[in-house]
């Protein structure tokens, strides 16, 4: 089994924010940097899914500048086999559209069996590059996948539906999932893996030879929000507030879940 | 007549006695020495550690503790008793020396004989005192044994084995002196001197001459017996304490107080660390549970085991010598148990009470450190989350490490990157940089420092946590990686000297860092003051009004620094009152932060943080003073959590120390 995931690394959202000088994305200076958090989840299953074949390749591909190689060490530490990055000190500038296209090119002739993404970046949070990636390769992609099952051959999962629902699916393989919170914990790498992990080989693909074009999607004008006030007080009859709430929560968040 | 007796009366020093008493010594040392060679070679399953350096130190300490019986007496009642029980037996241990010495040796090889004149009037005595005191003490251990049975003393066969043959030798002994003195000396100017021995001849006296003597040598031959199968005993009972804890003074940890091993992170050969296994401990670690007497006083200590948590600190080392006796290949962790693992606030309580030198911490973080290094687990998810954080923004709170040095801004404070220029660099430590409480502290730290005319800088964003937490909880790559990066740091700037207000991170600092190549004066903000103080840099304005105060000696600033005078001389400069809380100084109960426990759900047992609330309460004082970040942020949390809003309010010593500015 051939497995390939897609990380991103992201801000540490705790990070403070400030807006870059061309005001159309934040500035990258005084930021912590980790793994988005989607794709750990996604890490942690395709980690999972290769412990479980028992043999196979896994391989972390990520975008970006020299830092994401932290990244790339965590997943690689975290068990993935090696690691192929594309050095873009621009990708932050290109779109969903892009991205994916870079992805494609790379996963085209590689005959991956799997591709696992995140559900969506912290910090961009297009929640498209997954599913862009599937269409580009022709495969079936299934997103914010909460379960994950080998089945006969090919895949169960289950899936985060609005309002707390959930819905099985079944597909052949090749496919692609992106992955949600509630999917695993992604586990902490151990002391040997991380010295493992330092030796292995995380090759480079020049993003020329992988994408040519320009963004379809460009973005102007980035801005903190308006500072509103906060919270949302409900009125009425105790029981009528109960399910108002409830049903907010379910809406919401992931306290029911 | 002379001041003497005659050694072998009645039984003869023929060969028809010595040979075979001889042979049956031979064979009792013969049993004791192949009983610990046996365990000597379960000791060899733990791995090589040098604790033979500074020998010289280590025999007179050794000697000193032995002789002096200096950690066994600290603990009042059974300890008192076991030391004048040592004492009475190890001087009838001298006194039957001396006569085999002279009877056997001396007297027959070179015509010489000590015991006579009034040094045999002395010897006798003593040894006749010697033998009540013995019995004495041996019966209110006993009482206190099986009659009063304090909570957590375990009594077992050993135990019963102990008492009785003990018991039969002292009594033995006495018979066999009253036989002796009911036929030769009643009457004489020597009776006197062996005042309990008289009484036995007295009460023996009836019995008749021949009847006495034939007593006599049959309960000879029994004392013989008894002590030469105490003898034998020694390694398959607890009796080996004798040797092993007498040896373990010897072997004692002679680093600074609280060292762990700092891992060769580097070593490629080493494919595991931490404790899985029997053989990943050393060989101190089994003797270590051979030394072990179960007195159970460092579980009676333990704040985890008060709290209803399944940790006990001696149930550790015993578990561990049972595994390494009976089962070596055991999984380690498993035979520990992970909850009690986790529970140890490594407070140090157990380690400095305990009357054989065990080293119960280092084990338990061994162990630990296999859970977190080889496989990645924690005690809980929000441990993990810690650990992340601090890889990430240096800190295990997960604040932006760009924020870490704003608290200082409008106290005119410089990072060290704008001027590096300062008497002291302050550590503040991630608690006092993030914490509005702790932040509180920071400012009257820096205030106290001001108004001493003190250049303080700090380092700000640069600063990452000391480790300390992450640390004891087993992750050694991530403390040594944060470490790295702050002596690098420290050292970048020429800094000349280190002022903590977190004892955590001064413990670190001043003596774990030292292993990585970090050598800076380090101070605790508390005995900086105290010394500004006592110059007379600092200056604090005298006040009428009261301020009555119970104060808190943490764990690191406390047992694992011996810092206990000069939180109490700042706190008495402020006009403060302390009311000491029964549990103090070396006695103090750990507020349950320790060992990383700061970053951990309290999930089992009942809340220490409470407990030691509850303590402070009793005294009546309405504030708990402190000296650490941990045990404020535990005291916020206990002293509601116990009710006592209102009643008790927890207080850093600089908060009022600035007060009185």
């Amino acid at each position: 089994m051939k497995i390939l995931v897609c990380i991103k690394q992201v801000p540490d959202m705790e990070s403070r924010f400030k807006i870059n000088g061309a005001g159309n994305w934040y500035d990258t200076a005084a930021l912590a940097w980790r793994m988005n958090e989607y794709d750990e989840y996604a890490v942690e299953q395709a980690v999972q899914l290769k412990e479980q074949a028992g043999t196979g390749e896994l391989v972390v591909f990520s975008i970006g500048p020299e830092r994401v190689k932290e990244a790339m060490k965590k997943a690689l530490a975290m068990g993935a086999d090696r690691g192929v990055h594309v050095p873009d000190e621009q990708s932050h500038e290109r779109d969903p559209f892009e991205i994916a296209a870079i992805i494609a090119a790379y996963a085209r002739n590689e005959n991956f069996d799997i591709i696992f993404t995140g559900m969506q970046s912290q910090d961009r949070g297009s929640a498209q590059v997954g599913v862009l990636v599937a269409e580009m390769l022709g495969i079936p992609s299934v997103s914010t996948i909460v379960a994950f099952e080998r089945d006969n051959g090919g895949v169960k999962v289950k899936r985060e539906l609005e309002g707390g629902l959930k819905a099985v699916v079944k597909t052949s393989l090749p496919a692609l999932f992106t992955c949600q919170l509630g999917l695993n914990t992604p586990r902490y790498p151990t002391l040997p893996n991380i010295m493992k992990a330092k030796k292995k080989e995380i090759a480079t693909r020049a993003v020329g030879d992988l994408h040519q074009g320009a963004a379809l999607a460009v973005t102007e004008k980035m801005s903190f929000p308006e500072k509103r006030a906060g919270g949302l007080v409900l009125e009425g009859e105790p029981a009528e507030l109960a399910g108002r709430l409830i049903g907010i929560l379910k809406e919401k968040t992931t306290v029911f879940k | 007549m002379e001041l003497t007796r005659e050694i072998y009366w009645n039984i003869g020093q023929g060969a028809a006695t010595l040979v075979p008493m001889y042979l049956l010594t031979l064979a009792a040392f013969g049993v004791l020495a192949w009983g610990f060679w046996r365990r000597i070679q379960v000791y060899r399953l733990g791995r090589a550690e040098n604790r033979r350096d500074e020998a010289g130190l280590r025999a007179s300490s050794a000697l000193r503790q032995v002789l002096g019986q200096v950690k066994v007496m600290r603990v009042p009642g059974a300890g008192t008793a076991h030391g004048l029980f040592f004492w009475g037996f190890f001087l009838l241990f001298i006194g039957t020396c001396l006569i085999v010495v002279q009877a056997d040796f001396t007297d027959p090889l070179f015509g010489v004989r000590f015991l006579k004149g009034n040094f045999y009037l002395f010897f006798s005595l003593i040894l006749d005192l010697a033998g009540l005191v013995a019995v004495l003490m041996l019966g209110g251990l006993l009482v206190r044994r099986y009659v009063v049975r304090p909570p957590g003393l375990e009594t077992g066969r050993d135990d019963a084995l102990m008492h009785g043959l003990l018991f039969a030798i002292l009594l033995t002994g006495f018979v066999l002196e009253g036989a002796r003195m009911a036929v030769t000396e009643l009457g004489t100017p020597l009776a006197a001197w062996s005042p309990v021995g008289l009484v036995f001849a007295k009460g023996m006296a009836g019995l008749g001459e021949p009847a006495l003597r034939s007593l006599h040598v049959g309960v000879w031959w029994l004392h013989l017996a008894l002590a030469l199968g105490f003898i034998a005993l020694i390694p398959f009972t607890k009796f080996r304490h004798i040797l092993t804890t007498s040896a373990n003074y010897f072997l004692a940890d002679r680093r600074p107080k609280g060292a762990l091993v700092t891992l060769n992170l580097e070593d490629e050969s080493v494919e595991s660390f931490g404790a899985a296994r029997i053989a990943d401990l050393t060989w101190k670690d089994l003797f270590d549970a051979d030394a072990c007497t179960q007195c159970k006083r460092c579980q009676d200590r333990c704040p985890a085991h008060a709290t209803d948590k399944p940790l006990s600190p001696m149930k550790i080392v015993n578990q561990i010598g049972e595994t390494a006796f009976n089962a070596p290949d055991r999984s380690l962790i498993e035979s520990l148990g992970k909850d009690e693992l986790w529970s140890c606030t490594t407070c140090r309580a157990c380690q400095e009470i305990c009357p054989a030198a065990i080293e119960h911490v280092p084990k338990i973080v061994d162990a630990r450190r296999n859970l977190v290094l080889m496989e990645g687990e924690f005690p809980g998810e929000e441990v993990m989350g810690a650990a992340e954080n601090a890889e990430v923004n240096g800190n295990p709170l997960g604040m932006p490490f760009a924020g870490r040095g704003d608290w200082a801004q409008e106290l005119g404070v410089k990072t060290l990157a704008e001027d590096a220029d300062v008497d002291v660099l302050y550590f503040v430590g991630c608690y006092a940089s993030f914490d509005k409480r702790n932040i509180r502290v920071a400012s009257a730290f820096i205030k106290l420092c001001q108004a001493a005319g003190i250049r303080v800088g700090i380092l700000g964003s640069e600063e990452k946590c000391c480790g300390e937490p992450l640390r004891k909880l087993g992750n050694e790559y991530l403390y040594q990686g944060l470490a790295g990066e702050n002596i690098e740091t420290i050292k970048g700037y020429g800094v000349k000297k280190v002022v903590t207000t977190c004892p955590h991170c001064f413990n670190t600092l001043a003596k774990d860092y030292r292993d990585l190549g970090f050598d800076l004066e380090v101070e605790h903000y508390t005995r900086f003051l105290d010394g500004l103080l006592a110059q007379g840099a600092l200056r604090l304005e005298k006040s009428d009004e009261a301020l009555p105060c119970t104060y808190h000696d943490s764990c690191y600033l406390g047992r694992y620094n011996d810092i206990y005078a000069a939180p109490r001389n700042l706190i008495a400069a402020a006009g403060g009152q302390v009311v000491e809380m029964s549990k103090s100084e070396a006695e103090s109960f750990c507020c349950g932060a320790g060992g990383g426990r700061i970053l951990a759900e309290e999930k089992l047992g009942t809340r220490i943080s409470e407990a030691r609330a509850r303590m402070a309460a009793e005294t009546g004082a309405p504030l708990l003073v402190s000296n650490c970040p941990f045990c404020l942020t535990m005291f916020e949390d206990g002293i509601k959590g116990a009710d006592l809003e209102g009643r008790l309010a927890p207080r850093d010593i600089a908060e009022i120390l600035v007060e009185r500015l």
